[in-house]
């Protein structure tokens, strides 16, 4: 059986799809090469749309309310506009609540939609559009550094990685943020606090990455005007040690980092791209069976969090301490140790 | 066995929202049974995006075990080919998102109230509910942004006793209208109309050129009926065209298989009937509950009608989601050691994460089960109101009706580390009354026995004959009130080689006796006058009774069952029941 996986690996040829919330046009084509900030795809948001009830507000049956319409379907308006009236000048006025258009006219009521918004989509990543999906947007591909994070709050940047701590046992303080650090996304081992990513949002960092965000900070967390991904996922367990070594050895360097997490049921996993100007990268094997030598992470108990590699694959059962027993295997982590661990409890660094 | 004598083997693939299941199922002599199992991560997502790849490497760690060839040339080898491949591939699906509802109706307590019941039938979620509730100054507009800017796959209108209010209906069917046209055509829900009778023309002509419309029979003909059935039949296909036959890879496993797909629940609700039809009991009902990762579902058969709630959280996918509704203490009063507010939500939030993991410390397996009672209880909230429950009531009071058996599956419980825990979750969930018998579907195989009862039942019969069900025990469970301590009542357990043992429970403790799988014994149950065991107040009798993997349990903690306010006490008789049941 095929065993799951997370991507941290520092060359590999990365596919990041860029899909729009509905259907919508495309701004680059198949082989393009795209940079950051290009728009790749647009799509146009539903209008707002107001009922107004000309016969109520004039307060005249529906069968006249026609007779006093002032404008008709098709017919740009502007808010404030009257749209109907009655006896006169001096009379009642019905008026436009929003700019946009009249789109329906009937029984005593005109429907205005306002005018559309226009959704752009940036490449994120510097590359190569690979592919165009119709309507839906496009993938590209770049060569490069990729590590996959747990949770993330939703928002996306490009920007300079700055590491900010010595180890992967420290958290963010705010200490460590200052002028210098605008337009970086900070790097940190542990977890953060409140007061930093106040402080984050007030010199305009592009972003954070941190080992794992503390539950009681999640709202903060969402509210954030940048990026913040968390290796690990929730709570206070520090970075693994791989992807924060990882992440040290890419300090300075250019990165784009997504929080997206998708919605229930089509949950996605946030990443931090990380470009590297070469032509070639390892590609990951998504079917692969776990075996020997492979460099593994920790994911439920005392060990989570924790990074290492198979030393054995269990002939017997592995006995948890909640009393089950399971197929699993040795994993000697990367602080010295060797554990048993389930196969489900499990995840292959690629 | 004499039906079918063709069908030598079937192999069923159970896709759930985690992990996908392969069972094979062979005639030995005259009966049916469960050749090997293998399990998969289910593929449907991201990189996959195809579910028959999960299907494909299951079946090939299968092969590895029989070391029967079952798949060649890109599909499941089916009709059997001497000794490679199977008869017949059954496949039963949940690993989808489930069909977004909006659901729009007059009058809480009656019209929506049977509306939210119907749509618990199915694997459904609602998104909104559209009503003049909160004197909305611009209803239309406000209900007609709702549908466009949730944009559900159907919109359930209800509304009206057949013959009853008219207006207020088709204001919500122009709303409706108004709000469809608004989408892409390719966007526009479809509209399920179970509202008054009366205005089903009139319905049909206003909507039936801007989207797909069914119309079905009234959820509340009148203010003392209720009538689910086939609104919930069309939501049910509204499920299996829209989500299931539209899902990532089924296109392959479709074309490996001629037999229909069939919603896991659906599937686990025949194993529920076929042991209603079996027991044949008037007087009690049967109960299943299926804790999986992303949904409970809870199927009940009572005189014979079966009831299927689908509850859309599980306990590891959709909790978040729970506690929002709900609160953390409704978890932390069931967690036997001291935990904070944030190192739980960090629990719940990671478990979500990684829904496939498995609790590896005692305190990451005590929130999964303080989880699991939780969800049982909230699907019973919902799954009671719609149960008829007519003839399995006990002595008037407000407890569960009468359920023997109650069969256990789903990854959510089945996987607890002792069967004594999974044990607890359901006394905890369920309560249920009186003498029940517990069965484990310890390979969660009754949604695959299901799905082969549909086409072959007397298959199913027999491979459910053939232990797929492991009894737990017998539990009685007294109704009444007393002092802890209290001596509730007394048994004399007879056992087969003729010994018997003279024993007491007393108030306010779970007492097990051993009594293991596949024996039975004879109790003379003595119930104190105050207490009642469905036989009456203080009514006794013999009875015979199965063993199990935990024995013979008498849960003397009342009902309903009421946790000590105090947060050490609470945490000492957790333990100690926990303990009980196998620690």
């Amino acid at each position: 059986m095929a065993t799951p996986y997370c991507v941290m690996n520092p060359l590999t040829t990365v596919r990041i799809p860029r899909l729009l919330t509905r259907p919508g046009e495309l701004m680059v084509r198949a082989g393009e090469s795209v940079e950051p900030g290009q728009i790749v795809a647009q799509s146009v948001e539903p209008a707002d749309f107001r009922i107004v009830e000309v016969a109520r507000e004039l307060e005249v049956p529906v069968k006249k309310a026609n007779a006093m319409l002032k404008v008709e379907r098709g017919q740009a308006i502007v808010e404030g506009d009257i749209l109907a009236a009655r006896g006169g000048l001096s009379g009642q006025v019905c008026r436009a609540p929003i700019s946009g258009t009249v789109v329906g006219v009937g029984r005593g009521r005109l429907l205005l939609e306002a005018d559309p918004e226009v959704v752009r989509l940036a490449a994120l990543v510097p590359g190569y559009v690979v592919e165009a999906r119709g309507d839906e947007g496009v993938v590209i591909e770049t060569i490069g550094g990729l590590i996959e994070a747990l949770w993330g709050n939703g928002k996306e940047a490009y920007g300079i990685l700055r590491m900010v701590v010595r180890d992967a046992q420290h958290p963010i303080r705010a200490t460590h943020i200052n002028a210098s650090s605008q337009g970086t996304i900070l790097v940190g081992g542990a977890t953060v606090d409140d007061e930093s990513i106040v402080q984050a949002a007030g010199v305009q960092v592009r972003g954070m990455i941190i080992g794992s965000l503390p539950a009681s900070l999640m709202a903060r967390a969402q509210e954030a005007p940048f990026p913040i991904v968390a290796i690990e996922g929730i709570g206070t367990a520090p970075m693994n040690q791989t992807a924060f070594s990882l992440l040290r050895s890419l300090d300075g360097r250019d990165a784009a980092v997504s929080g997206n997490i998708g919605v229930r049921w089509r949950e996605k996993r946030p990443y931090i791209v990380v470009p590297m100007p070469t032509q070639a990268g390892r590609s990951i094997d998504a079917n692969g069976r776990l075996a020997v030598g492979d460099r593994v992470r920790v994911l439920r108990g005392d060990h989570r969090a924790q990074s290492g590699t198979v030393a054995h694959l269990l002939q017997g059962l592995v006995q948890l301490e909640t009393g089950a027993r399971m197929p699993g295997a040795a994993v000697t982590l990367t602080e010295g140790e060797t554990i048993q661990v389930p196969y489900v409890n499990i995840e292959r660094l690629l | 066995m004499t039906e079918a004598p063709s069908i030598e083997s079937i192999l069923v693939a159970d896709c759930g929202t985690v992990s996908t299941k392969l069972m094979l199922i062979d005639r030995v002599a005259d009966s049916y049974r469960f050749a090997a199992q293998t399990e998969a991560r289910t593929t449907g997502g991201a990189p996959w995006n195809d579910l028959s790849v999960g299907v494909v490497q299951a079946v090939q760690e299968l092969e590895s075990i029989t070391g029967r060839r079952l798949y060649a040339a890109g599909r499941i080898i089916t009709p059997r080919q001497d000794l490679d491949g199977v008869d017949a591939f059954v496949i039963t699906l949940n690993a989808v998102l489930p069909l977004r509802v909006v659901l729009a109706g007059l009058v809480e307590e009656m019209s929506l109230e049977s509306g939210r019941r119907a749509v618990a039938g199915t694997y459904a979620t609602i998104e909104a509910t559209l009503s003049r509730q909160g004197n909305l100054r611009s209803p239309q507009e406000t209900w007609a942004r709702t549908i466009r800017d949730t944009a559900p796959d159907v919109v359930l209108l209800v509304g009206g006793v057949d013959g009853g209010a008219r207006r207020p209906v088709i204001e919500l069917a122009e709303a409706i209208a108004l709000a469809a046209s608004m989408l892409e055509k390719d966007h526009r829900p479809s509209v399920l109309y179970a509202g008054n009778a009366a205005l089903r023309s009139q319905i049909a002509k206003l909507l039936g050129d801007i989207t797909r419309v069914v119309i079905v029979d009234n959820v509340h003909p009148s203010a003392e009926t209720e009538h689910l059935g086939p609104a919930q039949n069309a939501l049910e296909q509204f499920y299996t065209e829209d989500r299931l036959r539209v899902a990532p890879g089924v296109e392959n496993l479709s074309a490996w298989s001629r037999l229909p797909f069939v919603p896991v629940a659906n599937a686990f609700s025949r194993v529920v009937d076929f042991l209603w039809h079996r027991e044949g009991n008037m007087d009690r009902g049967v109960l299943g509950v299926d804790v999986g990762a992303a949904t409970t579902t809870m199927a009940a058969n009572f005189s014979g009608r079966s009831y299927i709630n689908v509850y859309n959280h599980g306990t590891a996918s959709g909790i978040i989601d729970w506690v929002q509704a709900h609160s953390l203490d409704d978890l932390l009063r069931w967690i036997p050691d001291r935990l904070d507010v944030d190192s739980l939500l960090a629990m719940l939030h990671n478990t979500e994460l990684l829904p496939s993991t498995v609790p590896q410390s005692p305190l990451e397996a005590s929130v999964a089960l303080a989880v699991a009672r939780e969800m049982l209880r909230s699907t019973l909230d919902v799954a009671r109101s719609t149960w008829d429950t007519t003839g399995a009531t006990f002595g008037g009071q407000e407890v569960m009706p009468r359920l023997d058996p109650i069969v256990i599956s789903g990854g959510g419980i089945v996987h607890v580390p002792r069967p004594g825990h999974a044990l607890l979750a359901t006394l905890d969930g369920v309560q249920p009354v009186g003498i029940s018998t517990l069965l484990l579907d310890v390979n969660r195989a009754a949604p695959a026995i299901g799905a082969i009862a549909g086409i072959k039942p007397l298959i199913a019969a027999s491979a459910l004959e053939a232990g797929a069900l492991v009894s737990l025990g017998t539990v009685i469970s007294p109704v009444g009130q007393a002092k802890p301590g209290d001596t509730v009542l007394r048994l004399r357990i007879g056992y087969d080689g003729g010994t018997t043992l003279d024993v007491e429970a007393h108030y306010g403790e779970l007492e097990i006796w051993p009594l293991p799988v596949g024996q039975r014994a004879t109790l003379e149950i003595r119930p104190h006058r105050r207490f009642d065991i469905g036989m009456g107040q203080g009514q006794g009798g013999k009875v015979e009774v199965l063993g199990g993997l935990v024995g013979l349990v008498v849960d003397a903690r009342g009902r309903p069952l009421e946790l000590p306010r105090d947060g050490d006490q609470r945490r000492r008789v957790l333990k100690r029941w926990t303990l009980d049941v196998g620690g």
